[in-house]
């Protein structure tokens, strides 16, 4: 090779190595061969590895020419890598004058090499048309070798590089699309006095399209679960839609059926025909304590009653918003939120999760889970919802948001108090407060006998051990599942019940001693039990915990 | 309130509650009862461990003589009662119906 020839190459580098985009570098690419080569024409194939084609992009408008590999000269140069050159092409018989019929150009000879980059990835296939004064040579060959090496480096960089912008700009459509679906939520959860309510929301990777809503309006307590079908910007979107909606229709005046007909309409007007939207949408009036909702496809809905402890499921009122227009809606579900009901809705990404072996979360553990936190805070029920998902999960990928809405009316904190002199003679007047409080606070009346035992023996041992004048004063008070009870003696010195020694209940009839029997009923029949003594008032306190056990469960 | 007092087929007949202010009468009449004797349970609602107190004085002295009592249809709290303090161990507990 010359020095003369060498210096096209080397300016033909300094071009190869800018930042163009691959439309830009390929132009340049055929623009540097035909200078190098003094060819009249050239073509670039790019190799699409995952279709194993050889791609020509002719023009902007109009679709590739997509070569399978291995099919023609251009497919068996990328099969084989090696140059091909026909020094006469209409007396070859692998060439193929199909394209010169298209264009009307008359292909003379042609010089086809492959483009493999450094790391010997095949990057495609150059060909090069109509040597000006001849046909192509060894040297030519030789210099189109030097120049297909530096092509296919610029072209794969360039290839690369486009890659990475296209994830980058996905990035950040997922982003936004996270962006706009955040925007739908409650900045903060809303205070309503006697209810605890809770709403919170763990996304999937790819945004699911889910929503909520907790806010207090003149109609009452709006809430919302909302689950939009798709994944990514499409979903975030209609959800949006749905919110701004909702909150109009509700802003002038509507009432349920009013605002959930409307909004389903125009959602089946102006969302895609395969698009659509499970909702629950419900107004909870905080002073009759009646829950009226609708619910499109979204549930099971779940309420949890505290008389019984049981939780029903209610099902969906109607088909998905957005799915077709509504004609005629059946009235809306009403529920009244007794003190203890807790409200539990989740979405499809808790109910559906899947573990490792494929096996869903299903209705029964949520149900579960709102039982045995149902004195909790919602806050603290929503947390160990979730965390029982990811354990339950162990691993698996979380494929879809996860929502959960939570709406507990409190129970108040009501007690019955009563003082009582020292005397053993007081006892049957203890037995009537306490069988009056069970009646008035509806306290579960197998526990009667218990509590009436436990009082008996705190008080009788506070009349025999405090040396006060003061009655005692007993006070009960109504917790889930059962009651918790304060015996407090005054004007005495410290003296903990709790600290009573075991009695051995195995030893034989002559040697049994009564001491110490009533202490050890007590322990025996609640499950906490506490002393406390106060100083500066000189009080003596023990407090008492009992809930129903199953029958089966013992209490020690 | 309690009432004690024979039955009668010659069992003591406890009914009401137990606890601790009316032991002194139950234990007064229990001290003048001689053994074995059933102790008809089915009205008595209810026992303190005052009352357990009478029990076990009563078959401590019965026990050392010609026998001690049979406790009859025990209801099932009474039955935990009795369970907890070790006296299903030390009386004849027949459970009620």
């Amino acid at each position: 090779m010359s020095a003369r020839d060498l210096e096209p190459l080397l300016a033909v580098a300094a071009k190869l190595a800018a930042p163009f985009d691959l439309r830009t570098m390929l132009v340049e690419v055929v623009a540097a061969a035909k200078t190098v080569l003094k060819a009249d024409r050239g073509t670039v194939w790019l190799y699409d590895a995952a279709a194993d084609e050889l791609v020509l992009e002719i023009a902007t408008d109009i679709e590739p020419l997509r070569l399978p590999g291995g099919s023609g000269l251009v497919g068996s140069c990328a099969r084989n890598r090696q140059i091909i050159n026909v020094t006469d092409c209409y007396a070859d018989s692998r060439f193929d004058p199909g394209m010169d019929r298209r264009s009307g150009y008359r292909t003379r000879c042609m010089l086809t090499l492959p483009l493999v980059d450094h790391n010997n990835v095949l990057v495609g296939v150059m060909q090069v048309l109509n040597k000006a004064d001849g046909v192509f040579g060894a040297e030519d060959e030789a210099l189109a070798t030097v120049l297909a090496a530096q092509c296919a480096i610029a072209l794969q960089r360039v290839r690369m590089t486009e890659a990475l912008l296209e994830g980058q700009k996905m990035r950040q459509q997922l982003e936004m699309a996270r962006e706009v679906q955040m925007g739908t939520l409650p900045a903060s959860m809303p205070s309503l006095p006697g209810y605890d309510v809770y709403g919170t929301f763990e996304p999937a990777d790819l945004t699911g399209g889910d929503t909520f809503d907790l806010e207090l309006l003149d109609q009452g307590l709006l809430v919302v679960l909302g689950d939009a079908t798709g994944h990514g910007i499409a979903p975030a979107l209609s959800i949006t839609q749905m919110h701004a909606m909702l909150r109009m229709a509700f802003r002038m005046g509507a009432d349920l059926e009013t605002a959930f007909t409307h909004v389903n309409n125009q959602l089946a007007d102006t969302l895609p025909p395969d698009r659509f939207i499970t909702a629950f949408i419900g107004l909870l009036d905080p002073t009759t304590h009646r829950l009226r909702f609708h619910s499109g496809g979204q549930g099971p809905i779940v309420h949890f009653a505290s008389s019984t402890g049981a939780c029903t499921n209610h099902k969906p009122t109607s088909f998905p918003l957005a799915a077709m227009p509504l004609t005629a809606l059946r009235p809306p579900v009403s529920l009244e939120i007794r003190p203890g009901d807790i409200l539990a809705l989740v979405s499809d990404g808790i109910f559906e999760h899947r573990n490792a072996a494929g096996e869903e979360f299903g209705e029964a553990r949520v149900h579960q889970l709102v039982r045995a936190n149902c004195d909790k805070s919602m806050a603290e029920l929503s947390a160990e919802l979730l965390k029982a998902v990811r354990t339950f999960a162990a691993g698996a990928p979380q494929e879809d948001d996860m929502t959960v809405v939570l709406v507990k009316r409190e129970v108040w904190p009501v007690a019955a108090d009563w003082t009582f002199s020292r005397t053993f003679d007081a006892i049957p007047e203890i037995a009537q407060f306490t069988a009056d409080v069970f009646e008035s606070h509806q306290i579960d009346p197998s526990l009667l006998q218990s509590v009436d035992l436990v009082l008996e023996e705190l008080f009788t041992n506070m009349v025999k051990y405090g040396k006060g004048n003061a009655p005692v004063r007993i006070t009960l008070r109504k917790a889930p599942g059962g009651l918790q009870g304060t015996v407090t003696d005054f004007g005495v010195e410290p003296f903990d019940v709790t600290g009573a020694p075991e009695v051995d209940t195995g030893l034989p009839l002559q040697q049994r001693e009564a001491g110490g029997l009533g202490l050890h009923l007590v322990r025996k029949l609640v499950d906490t039990i506490e002393y406390e003594y106060l100083k500066e008032s000189r009080q003596s306190r023990v407090t008492f915990s009992i809930t129903v056990r199953e029958k089966n469960d013992a209490r020690d | 309130m309690l009432a004690i007092d024979y039955g009668a087929n010659g069992e003591v007949v406890i009914a009401g509650r137990l606890d601790a202010a009316q032991c002194p009468a139950a234990q007064t009449f229990l001290d003048r009862v001689q053994g074995p004797v059933t102790l008809d349970c089915t009205r008595l609602e209810y026992i303190s461990s005052a009352g357990l107190g009478v029990l076990l004085k009563t078959q401590k002295r019965l026990m050392a003589g010609k026998g001690g009592l049979r406790l009859a249809g025990v209801n099932r709290h009474l039955q935990d009662i009795f369970q907890y303090s070790g006296f299903d161990q030390i009386f004849e507990i027949e459970p009620a119906e």
